[in-house]
């Protein structure tokens, strides 16, 4: 039997969200999708607070996270998380359009365990997201006490 | 003396002894010089009839003599000769038999030549002693002309390096300004690019059976374009990032590198018959990544536009240029070009050719000379249409590398 992670996507732009949340539907990677739309919303989401106060407690199986956010930056939400106990464990997929070397440094250097540039081309897109969510969702043994279904 | 105050050296001198002795000399009024040679000779007087009036004898010659030497050193030539006037007067009248009487006799010859005797030597002693400050003085003008230009100059290079620091500051701070549109380029302008084309295969898909032939196209051609805008961006991204980027330079056997970028390329083209002529290379001095974008740029321009020969040959080889450089080329016989746009061919996105006839956004060669003026080279195309193309670039030759030249071959 094989189990589906609980992917939590932090964007901002509608459009790309839309896309992503095609390409991960048409896997059938969507049913565990929490998705949030700034640095602020995520770092509630993952301390139970504000309106994610009443969530059923527990990791996601990871997380996607793009760089560019209003208010708290990718970046910043990364460093908090992996300066956190709790929250370290927590794999982190940064996706962005971003192919500066320079964010790419910083990333790693904050213990990202992955970094994907967004691609253009809309197959290479759906593909890249394809493989994110097969890899870290289902193939993936996650943290214990990472969200699990039963598929 | 305010001229000396400027050098330290001078501080010394100024107090001492020597430098009341030189303002002494400075007396140049006539009638002060003339009048300290009678104060003297009156005050050498007044100490002998002194000294005479304590008994002690035959002090009145030495006393005189000597205040004719302070006359001569001091008050100069004119004055001396007045101080040995009126000390052989004096002299003859206070202190030779008969006393109170300006008598002269052979017997006070002697004494007269004696004052001028003594004046002689000090007035020669005081011109050497003249001379050598004048030289000297001359030493310390020169020196002090030396010593202020040298301030001059000084001053200019302290004035041109604060320029320069200004400059590098104002530069630093493009290209910074650079940096952050670089970054906002290739944030903000990819995710709409994205976009259009994600939804323009979202519509293809979700309403193909809906749409004729030619709405199909028009959807592809939207597909086409976001993509290619993709692609001239990601070209141009990588462009002005080989303008920002660091160079490491070390030493690189071009020989090798040239043969593993051909192994690369020659995997796509094992269907094609090209002969591949590799000379002797050098080893240069360069950024090695950079060097190989070069080396592939310029090889896979060639591979593309020998496409439609039945046999292409492809030459990469080396020409002495001098001493420091050299000169590397790869030739071909492919398409050629004319060589009345040879202006255009290193320009960003300047194409030669139709994109029906060779694809390609037209980085390739304007990445090539940013890499090579980069390293201090050059870059040149020959050609003619039809008739192939040679690339030249120039690199500086590593040092040691002197008895591998390109012409060992």
């Amino acid at each position: 039997m094989t189990t589906l992670g609980r992917i939590l996507i932090i964007e901002d732009d509608p459009n790309d969200l839309e896309l992503t949340l095609t390409a991960l539907t048409d896997y059938n990677l969507a049913n565990e999708v929490v998705v949030t739309r700034d640095g602020q919303q995520a770092l509630d989401y993952l301390y139970c607070r504000g309106e994610f106060s009443t969530r059923s407690t527990g990791n996601p199986a990871v997380m996607l996270l793009d760089l560019k956010l209003p208010k708290i930056g990718g970046l910043e939400v990364l460093q908090q998380i992996k300066s956190d106990e709790r929250l370290k464990m927590l794999p982190v997929v940064v996706l962005t359009s971003s192919h500066e070397e320079k964010d790419m440094m910083r990333s790693y250097s904050l213990g990202v365990n992955a970094y994907v540039v967004k691609p253009v081309d809309f197959h290479e897109f759906v593909n890249a997201v394809k493989e994110l969510g097969v890899f870290w969702a289902v193939i993936n043994e996650p943290p214990p006490g990472s969200v699990r279904k039963p598929t | 003396m305010t001229e000396l105050a400027e050098g330290p050296t001078h501080v010394a001198v100024r107090r001492s002894l020597a430098y009341w002795n030189q303002e002494f000399q400075r007396i140049h009024p006539p009638i002060l010089r003339y009048g300290f040679s009678v104060v003297s000779v009156g005050m050498a007087l007044g100490v002998a009839f002194a000294l005479q009036h304590y008994q002690f004898r035959d002090v009145e010659l030495p006393v005189l003599t000597l205040a004719i030497a302070f006359t001569t050193w001091y008050a100069g030539t004119g004055p001396s000769v007045l101080a040995v006037l009126l000390s052989s007067a004096f002299f003859d009248y206070f202190f030779i038999e008969p006393l109170y009487s300006f008598d002269i006799s052979s017997r006070d010859l002697p004494y007269f030549f004696i004052f001028v005797a003594w004046a002689v030597i000090v007035a020669s002693f005081s011109a050497v002693r003249r001379r050598v400050e004048d030289s000297l003085r001359q030493v310390r003008d020169n020196l002090q002309v030396e010593v202020e230009q040298r301030r001059l100059r000084e001053d200019e290079i302290r004035k041109l390096n604060q320029e320069l620091g200004t400059r590098a500051a104002e530069l630093e701070a493009t290209n910074k300004e650079l940096e952050s549109f670089a970054y906002s380029v290739s944030h903000d302008l990819r995710a709409p690019l994205r976009h259009m084309a994600g939804y323009s295969e979202l519509l293809q898909r979700q309403a193909s059976s809906l749409l004729d032939e030619k709405s199909q196209r028009f959807i592809q051609t939207i597909l086409d374009s976001a993509k290619r805008m993709g692609i001239l961006i990601d070209d141009l991204l990588a462009f002005s990032r080989i303008g920002r980027a660091e160079t490491k330079k070390t030493e690189v056997d071009l020989e090798p590198l040239v043969k593993e970028v051909v192994a690369e390329i020659g995997q796509d083209t094992k269907s094609r018959n090209i002969a591949w002529k590799i000379g002797a290379l050098p080893v240069c001095y360069g950024d090695r990544s950079m060097l190989r974008l070069v080396v592939v740029n310029l090889v896979s321009n060639a591979v593309k536009f020998t496409r439609m020969r039945e046999a292409a040959e492809i030459e990469i080889g080396a020409v002495e240029r001098d001493d420091n450089e050299v000169d590397l080329f790869v030739r071909d016989n492919g398409a050629g070009f004319d060589m009345r746009y040879v202006d255009k061919l290193f320009g960003v996105f300047q194409r030669l050719h139709l994109p029906e006839q060779f694809e390609g956004t037209g980085i390739g060669l304007a990445t090539v000379q940013r890499i090579i003026h980069r390293h201090g080279g050059q870059v040149r195309g020959e050609g003619a249409l039809d008739q192939g193309a040679t690339f030249y670039f120039s690199l500086p030759k590593a040092q040691q590398a002197g008895e591998r030249t390109a012409n060992a071959s």
